[in-house]
């Protein structure tokens, strides 16, 4: 796991402007990239880089609401802080409810820029963090064999070894061994820990999957 | 006089009449009261042209002007040149002048009589009637000596009558004016030699027309239409701002067919040129009575007819009132343009400001390092000072957007510039909603004559329409385009095109008027106004649609000067 020190990706078409956040924030210790415009970003970004992206909302071409959409795809972890100096709810509502991180109106005051990099810095951080566990967890899930994880999914469902036993028209003895390879080679110490990994792993509830935002 | 205004006016201006009665109403009760009804009656019309016909009437006017007529051109007529010198006008007011030449009277009649021996010249009592008796005798020193010359004054109506009728028959008479005999019986002159006529024992003449009909033969006058003509003209040009100066109505030798037949006079004695009246009754000569009646009022009996022209000067009122009406749509639309733009402005306003504010939060963090980069702390400097002129340059748009007018800054420049700053106060919002803007200007100069922020707000209206006509269009496509030129016919043309829908042909002809909108939230007033302000400004302006698709909407102005 490459750990780079993040980067303030700084996309905004004015070239004063974008030049003199870019100042602030490096004068403040972060690496910034600037770019003037969403597709020049696109262009350049490179993948798995940790950061965050300080994007305006009414930027030409390419505009902020469909960068954000691309990124999405893209790079799901980059968390996205809007700076709008237009005060638009409709768009405002619109890039929050697609998860944008944050939102400042233009001119921000140094605090609040700092606040919300430092915020969806962190941010980054944890989603990158939470990746790299699922990634781990992912690979653990598939050294089960195919009897295990129907176990384990009888498991974290809460059924007892006999009730398995019963669904799987086997002894309830080897439903423990299962059991215990189970957790063994998911790494879980309880079963608790157990539904926590199915949990993340989104193999409870197939409506949430964390694997894919 | 009438006739010849409204001709040549094509019926242009509101002729209005007033007889003022001051001859027989000279009590100064009488004339303050016409001259306080008169004010009230035309306190909302103020004439442009005042034209006095008679001597009071001038005086009146000259008098009650400030109250009546301020600023109107006065125009006297009825009277000679020296009258009005007596009287004292003001210089500025012109003259028509009725010059009574009583010696061309005199050869008329020597022509007519030239075995006559003796002259008789007739004047009545009053002041007008002594001085002109006083003006003939100087004026007829040469001709009278050819004859046994008589002066008749001082005399009452009936001596008159008992002493023409005692008249040699190779006489000669003259009658000048008798406004009172000696009694101070009061006369319109025309009627005392009316009644002198019709007793006497030789043919009488005299300079005015409104004699004619009245017993004498004739005499070399003022004719109606010849005075008409002269103060018709000298009104026009008043009316068309030409300086005016006084003049002489020219003269004819006016006689009485009937008259030359009853004193057996030939009409081949006549002068050249001379008009015979009443030769053969036509409904010419019909319409010659009634003239003469008309004149009689004016001249003879001294009576006043007051022509007041007011239509120009209603129309330049209406045209003020337009104006002004105009300059307060065009700023309600200024208004209302730069609210539309409001959310671009704000953004054009905050760029420049968030960067100044970051450069300098960027200089004081900088600064607390231990070894700050001074070279950077200069550029942020630099860089700061570039921005904040940035945001006054927004505002000084914004201010000239909103400019209010209370006259119209008429200037000369150059419309490609115009063009130019109204892309630069669009140019934030065309971004906003996508739309690029290109333009082309004429490779030179076209200099129009207006107010610039008026054709600024022509072109910021019909570009926000077209792009608000744009707003269904993909945004790769949206593109508005303004291009200048100067046309064959030495004309300057802007066009502003669009890549919408364009106007659907049996609306390209309502789109100008006004509360005409296709937008739900459009006042259907922006084309009007621009419509309005390129039609103040001598211009054209019309929409069409574009063959490859979009509307192109073009206006046409006067070019300011060929160069």
């Amino acid at each position: 796991m490459k750990q780079l020190e993040p980067v303030v990706h700084i996309i905004d078409d004015d070239q004063s402007f974008r030049t003199a956040v870019g100042r602030l924030l490096w004068a403040s210790g972060f690496r910034v990239a600037l770019y003037e415009s969403g597709d020049q970003f696109l262009a350049q970004f490179p993948d798995c880089e940790h950061g965050c992206v300080l994007l305006d909302l009414g930027l030409p071409g390419l505009s902020g609401l469909e960068l954000q959409d691309r990124l999405a795809e893209k790079a799901p972890l980059l968390p996205i802080v809007f700076l709008t100096g237009q005060g638009d709810i409709r768009a405002s509502v619109r890039a929050m409810k697609a998860g944008a991180e944050d939102f400042l109106e233009k001119p921000a005051p140094r605090e609040a820029l700092l606040e919300a990099v430092e915020r969806a810095l962190h941010r980054c951080e944890t989603r990158c963090r939470e990746q790299d566990r699922i990634h781990g967890l992912r690979a653990r899930l598939a050294n089960l064999t195919p009897r295990e994880l129907e176990v384990f999914g009888l498991i974290v469902r809460g059924k007892l070894n006999k009730q398995i036993a019963y669904a799987l028209g086997t002894s309830e003895r080897t439903v423990k061994a299962h059991r215990h390879n189970v957790m063994e080679k998911l790494g879980a110490r309880s079963l608790a820990e157990t539904v926590s990994i199915a949990e993340r792993l989104g193999l409870v509830d197939a409506t949430a999957d964390p694997l894919r935002r | 006089m009438r006739t010849r205004l409204l001709d040549a006016t094509k019926g242009r201006i509101d002729l209005f009449s007033e007889f003022l009665d001051l001859s027989r109403f000279p009590e100064s009760e009488h004339v303050g009261r016409m001259s306080g009804y008169l004010s009230a009656k035309y306190a909302d019309r103020r004439p442009d042209v005042v034209i006095a016909l008679g001597e009071e009437s001038a005086r009146f006017i000259s008098a009650n002007r400030k109250n009546l007529a301020d600023g109107a051109r006065i125009i006297v007529a009825g009277f000679s040149r020296s009258t009005a010198e007596e009287m004292g006008l003001p210089s500025d007011v012109v003259g028509a002048f009725s010059e009574f030449h009583i010696v061309k009277t005199a050869e008329m009649a020597r022509g007519l009589q030239p075995a006559a021996r003796h002259l008789f010249i007739i004047g009545g009592s009053s002041e007008f009637d002594r001085s002109w008796l006083a003006t003939a005798r100087a004026d007829l020193a040469a001709f009278s000596r050819d004859y046994e010359t008589t002066y008749l004054e001082d005399l009452t109506i009936d001596e008159f009558t008992r002493r023409a009728a005692e008249f040699p028959s190779d006489s000669i008479v003259l009658a000048l004016t008798i406004f009172k005999d000696r009694d101070g019986r009061n006369f319109v002159p025309r009627e005392a030699v009316k009644q002198i006529s019709e007793t006497a024992n030789a043919p009488i003449y005299g300079p005015y027309l409104t004699y004619i009909d009245y017993g004498v033969v004739g005499g070399s006058v003022v004719t109606f239409e010849s005075l008409g003509k002269t103060v018709a003209d000298l009104a026009l040009d008043a009316i068309a701002g030409k300086p005016v100066s006084s003049r002489e109505s020219p003269q004819t030798y006016v006689a009485d067919a009937r008259q030359l037949q009853r004193w057996g006079l030939s009409q081949k004695n006549l002068p050249p040129g001379a008009i015979q009246t009443f030769k053969e009754p036509t409904f010419w000569e019909q319409y010659w009575l009634a003239t003469v009646t008309a004149l009689a009022v004016i001249t003879a009996q001294g009576t006043v007819i007051f022509g007041l022209l007011v239509e120009r000067r209603r129309r330049r009122a209406a045209e003020t009132e337009s104006r002004l009406r105009l300059l307060e749509v065009v700023h309600l639309n200024q208004s209302a343009t730069a609210g539309a733009l409001s959310a671009s402005i704000a953004h054009e306003l905050n760029q420049p400001l968030g960067a100044i504010r970051s450069n300098a939060e960027a200089a004081a963090v900088i600064l607390q390092s231990e070894r700050p980069d001074l070279k950077l702390i200069e550029q942020i400097l630099v860089d700061i000072q570039d921005d904040d002129q940035r945001a006054h340059d927004v505002i000084s748009r914004m201010r000239g957007l909103l400019k209010k007018r209370g006259e119209i800054d008429w200037q000369e420049f150059d419309l490609n510039d115009v063009t130019t700053s109204a892309i630069r106060i669009l140019h934030g919002e065309a971004a906003r909603r996508g739309v690029v803007v290109s333009s082309n200007h004429a490779p030179r100069e076209l200099p129009v004559r207006a107010d610039k922020v008026h054709v600024q707000q022509v072109i910021l209206n019909l570009a926000t329409n077209a792009m608000d006509a744009m707003v269904d269009v993909v945004t790769a496509e949206r593109r508005l385009m303004l291009e200048t030129t100067l046309t064959r016919e030495s004309k300057v043309e802007l066009s502003i095109s669009d890549t919408g829908s364009g106007i659907p042909d049996e609306q390209l002809a309502s789109v100008f008027e006004p509360f005409y909108t296709t937008k739900p939230a459009g006042t259907g007033l922006g084309l009007s106004i621009a419509r309005a302000i390129v039609e103040t400004y001598g211009g054209k302006i019309w929409a069409a649609n574009r063959p490859e698709g979009g509307a192109v909407f073009r206006i046409v102005l006067p070019l300011a000067r060929s160069g």
